[in-house]
């Protein structure tokens, strides 16, 4: 519409010719008519284009507005003269001066300025102007004969208010950019996601590809035309045949077509993609057109398989380790397969509850369990603990759980957890445990520590409690420097201790250090042996070893030595006294038949004095004489088999029941001294025995002599039986009916120095007993079974008995 | 008195040999002699009115010598011993002796010391017993007197007047006179003094 504006302004021109001929006055009134009318229709199109017109005086400086000037300016049409101050004042006062200005420069070349700036209206609505300025009237017009015309130098122009006009154009391009930035970011998603678009007109068979679907097929965008031939070439030789026709499956069925098949790029490498395409149907519902878009699956596919090989991983970890996991939080509760494993439960009940949880744990965890749960809920707080669970089918596991709060940028989103079975290790633990206390209960008892040391380096791996006690240290108190052990050996005994050491050092081997001694910190001296083996590991100067207290057992093996000198003293002491007592036996024995024979060699005398001699008292005097001569003679012989024992000799068969006899007769005075009967109860098969004769004599005198001192106060009777026992064993007993066992145990009585006797050596029956056990027999005593007395048994086993 | 017995010699020794040598030694002497081997044997049958002698071994079976020595004196058996032994000592022949043994002899003792020992031991019992036989022939005298003239008899030897016995006894001083000189008719007592000899020698009786 503005390019038509010059064209009225044109006819206005012949107008003004029109009014110098005033000869024609109708004519000129029908123009005037016309002129009214082309006023009000130029007026009517200004208004409808918003199109105003100006002039502007150059001499007088007046400017004359249509009336849509006003309009545009914000005015009543003609509400007051416009001057060229006016107009300026109106013009935004950013764009006045290049507005002048502009003009000005346009007008001194002589171009048409154009200009287009913002106005203010009074009312401060800003609009967007369009202003073409004619320069036609800038200088004088020529009248016909060449001469500058008298007509007033002016300037004309148009203003358009273009303000809608610029908003449209403004939303237009705005559009044309979005729908740019849009295409651009279609493209950027394209490229992102790795999927690409196609048109494929079923009609032409001509396809249209994205860019991206050419850099999904590994080939430059747009680089070439592409077709169907092309395509097909292009997807992998084994699925071909498929994706094509589930195609055209779907294009008649009229369903989407989904398909998931692997590519060939050019460069051969294979990618997978997943198509999806939907057919377009003309008028007619014939397919015509296929749209799709093609995703590259590639790295999704090998994602889900990684994701679901580390799945599969996770969930073959959990159940190789007995581990469990669960997640707590807003969305509920998740348990996983191997947690309902590890708890015996049945994964299709789901997850359990606080307190079925609870009920499945062992009473005695149950309280501590329900107060971590607690802490929790309240504060959050995690856990790792390990408690006991029963199962359903009654298993008592133990489980470790840990549970760690999952916290978001400061929020509290619930809990992640693990359960691991460790009932294995528990128990282990517990075994372990046990055993270092039996170890520890073993080393305390024995008195024997363990320990591992680099005597090298000087570092203790490992010293036991008891290592701590022996050197007079208290476990308790914490561990102590490692020299702190070496400093307690006695300073006499360090140097042969480390030659030792040193040399099982250089040597590589073992060592053993007999005895040494130490000095602990309280003073107290105790002896030590220690011994090394080389640590497997072959560590310069590492051993194992233990170090035990052999103070106790040295001190006792130096007591038992005593004892053993005492006893072998006393045993001597007492056979002297034995003998003395015998010889005052005997004595007693052969001064009753010298006192007999002298007395009858008296007597014999003093019949042969008689007067007349009496022969026969005298002959019968002789006689005694003789027998009790002999009976000296008799008591010598024994005398002299009892002496041989101050010899030893050997073994030699011997008859028991003789023995037996010579024993009885030997003791039988001194029984008859005290009221005391013997007897004896000899099995007639009493068998010989391969023995020290005057060893067995010393076991009877002793048990005689002993039976005869219980009786002495009262008298009694002396029993003694022997038999073989079924075992073939020699079995003797010797009873008394004295004053019995003393009210200790009867075993005591064969302890050395235990004596009932004031005068007794208490070494009578210990040397009885070590001579039947030197045997391979056995002594005891009973008490008698009659109520008093005591009866002594010894047998003797059948390698020492022999029949000859 | 009887005329003179032959003695008997009581031997006891549980040695047969012994035992039989010393009996032959006694009888060889002219003495008579009975064995026996332990102590009861000879309480049951050695028991005679003669003078007599005990040999007694020390070591007997049952009960020793010197517990048998004790055991006579204390049922009033009054017997000289001779204690022989094969092994003595000195406490126990002070012991023995002590106990009034005439002698402690160890086996093998010299005869002649036994054979004097046994002639002393018989000395001693035959005084002994003819003591004793003038004990209880005053015994017997005195038994004939009656209970007041015992009372007077032991008023006068304990040395009272006749006047005070009478005030004691609550008699007249005559009749004190008439009882005392029974009793002394009675003991034969020639005198005063030969009175309270008497009652002296009765006096073991009487305390019985």
């Amino acid at each position: 519409m503005a390019g038509d504006s010059p064209g009225n302004l044109e006819y206005m021109g012949v107008l003004g010719d029109l009014t110098e001929r005033r000869r024609v006055d109708e004519e000129r009134q029908a123009l005037a008519r016309n002129l009214e009318e082309s006023n009000a229709n130029l007026e009517e199109a200004q208004r409808v284009a918003h199109v105003g017109h100006w002039e502007w005086d150059l001499e007088t400086h007046e400017v004359v507005w249509s009336d849509e000037t006003f309009r545009i300016f914000g005015l009543e049409p003609q509400e007051r003269p416009m001057d060229l101050a006016g107009v300026r004042e109106m013009v935004h006062p950013d764009d006045r001066d290049s507005l002048y200005g502009g003009v000005d420069v346009d007008l001194s070349v002589g171009a048409n300025p154009i200009a287009e700036f913002r106005i203010v209206r009074p009312n401060g609505e800003i609009r967007t102007v369009h202003a073409i300025t004619s320069k036609r009237w800038s200088e004088p017009p020529l009248d016909s004969s060449g001469e500058p015309s008298e007509r007033t130098r002016k300037l004309f122009g148009t203003i358009q208010d273009v303000t809608e006009h610029k908003r449209t154009e403004e939303e237009r391009r705005a559009l044309a950019r979005d729908l740019q930035e849009s295409n651009a970011r279609l493209e950027q998603a394209q490229r992102l996601v790795h999927m690409g678009y196609y048109e494929w007109n079923l009609i032409t068979g001509c396809v249209t590809w994205s860019d991206e679907l050419y850099r999904i097929y590994g080939l430059s965008p747009q680089s070439g035309p592409i077709d169907m031939a092309m395509v097909s070439q292009m997807i992998h030789p084994d699925d071909r045949e498929r994706v094509f026709r589930e195609a055209e499956e779907a294009a008649r069925g009229g369903v989407p077509a989904t398909a998931e098949h692997r590519i060939v790029r050019p460069d051969g490498e294979v990618r997978t993609v997943q198509g999806l395409g939907t057919v377009k149907r003309d008028a007619a519902g014939r397919a015509c057109e296929m749209f799709g878009t093609v995703q590259d699956i590639t790295d999704r596919k090998r994602a889900e398989e990684a994701l679901r090989r580390s799945q599969f991983y996770l969930s073959e970890g959990e159940r190789l380790a007995h581990i469990g996991s669960w997640a707590f939080n807003d969305s509920g509760h998740y348990w996983s397969d191997e947690l309902y494993k590890i708890y015996g439960l049945d994964p299709k009940n789901g997850a359990p509850t606080v307190e079925q949880y609870l009920a499945l744990v062992h009473p005695q965890d149950r309280s501590a369990l329900a107060e971590s749960f607690k802490l929790m809920q309240e504060e959050h707080r995690g856990f790792d603990q390990i408690e006991r669970i029963v199962r359903p089918d009654g298993q008592l596991r133990y489980l470790r759980a840990v549970a760690v709060p999952v916290v978001e940028q400061g929020v509290f989103k619930g809990f992640i957890g693990t359960t691991m079975d460790v009932t294995e290790q528990e128990l282990l633990t517990q075994e372990l445990r046990r055993e270092r206390a039996y170890l520890a209960e073993a080393q305390s008892l024995t008195h024997t520590g363990s320990w591992v040391a680099n005597f090298h380096t000087g570092r203790n791996y490992h010293v036991s409690d008891e290592i701590y006690r022996l050197h007079g240290f208290d476990p308790d108190k914490g561990p102590l420097p490692g020299d702190s052990f070496y400093k307690t050996i006695h300073p006499d005994d360090e140097p042969i201790v480390w030659e030792i050491i040193n040399g099982a050092i250089h040597a590589r081997t073992d060592f053993e250090i007999p005895q040494y001694r130490i000095c602990r910190p309280d003073g107290t001296i105790r002896i030590l042996r220690g011994i090394g083996h080389r640590n497997p590991s072959g560590e310069m100067g590492e051993f194992v070893g233990i170090t035990m207290d052999i103070t106790d057992r040295k001190r006792a093996e130096a007591e038992r030595e005593r004892l053993r000198q005492l006893e072998a003293d006393l045993a001597r002491v007492n056979r002297v006294n034995m003998m003395g007592e015998l010889a005052a036996a005997l004595a007693h024995e052969i001064k009753q038949p010298i006192t007999a024979s002298i007395t009858s060699a008296d007597a014999l005398l003093r019949w042969l004095a008689h007067d007349p001699p009496d022969l026969d008292r005298a002959r019968a005097a002789a006689s005694r004489i003789e027998q009790d001569a002999n009976r000296a003679a008799n008591v010598i012989d024994s005398l002299r088999s009892f002496y041989k024992t101050g010899t030893p000799t050997e073994r030699q068969i011997t008859d028991v029941k003789e023995l037996i006899e010579e024993m009885t007769g030997l003791l039988s005075s001194e029984a008859d001294r005290y009221g005391i009967t013997i007897h004896s109860e000899l099995e007639a098969d009493s068998p010989n025995i391969l023995v020290n004769p005057v060893q067995l004599q010393q076991v009877f005198m002793n048990l005689m002599l002993n039976a005869i001192e219980a009786m002495k106060d009262a008298g009694g009777d002396l029993a003694i039986k022997s038999r073989v026992d079924p075992e073939g064993r020699l079995y003797v007993s010797i009873s008394d009916t004295g004053i019995g066992l003393p009210a200790v145990s009867a075993e005591r009585i064969f302890e050395p120095f235990h004596t009932t006797k004031p005068q007794g050596t208490g070494m009578g029956l210990t040397i009885t007993r070590s001579i039947v056990e030197a045997y391979g027999g056995r002594v005891w005593a009973t008490a008698s079974q009659e109520g008093t007395g005591a009866t002594f048994h010894f047998i003797l086993p059948c390698g020492a008995v022999g029949q000859v | 008195m009887k005329p003179a017995a032959v003695p008997t010699v009581f031997i006891v020794d549980d040695d047969g040999g012994v035992r039989r040598a010393v009996q032959d030694l006694v009888e060889s002497v002219g003495l008579r002699a009975e064995c026996f081997a332990t102590g009861q044997e000879f309480l049951d049958n050695g028991r005679t009115s003669d003078p007599s002698c005990l040999v007694l071994d020390v070591r007997l079976p049952q009960m020793s010598g010197l517990d048998f020595q004790r055991m006579l004196a204390d049922v009033g058996i009054q017997i000289p011993i001779i204690f022989i032994t094969a092994h003595g000592d000195i406490p126990m022949s002070v012991r023995a002796l002590k106990s009034g043994a005439v002698e402690f002899l160890t086996k093998p003792f010299r005869n002649q010391d036994l054979l004097d020992a046994i002639q002393q031991a018989l000395q001693r019992d035959r005084a002994a017993r003819e003591q004793q036989d003038e004990v209880h022939e005053l015994h017997g005298r005195y038994l004939t007197l009656t209970a007041r003239e015992r009372e007077v008899m032991a008023l006068v030897v304990a040395g009272m007047l006749n006047k005070q016995i009478a005030s004691e006894i609550g008699a007249s001083e005559a009749t004190v006179k008439i009882h005392r000189g029974n009793a002394m008719q009675k003991m034969q007592a020639g005198s005063l003094i030969e009175l309270v000899r008497m009652a002296d020698k009765l006096k073991p009786i009487l305390r019985q």
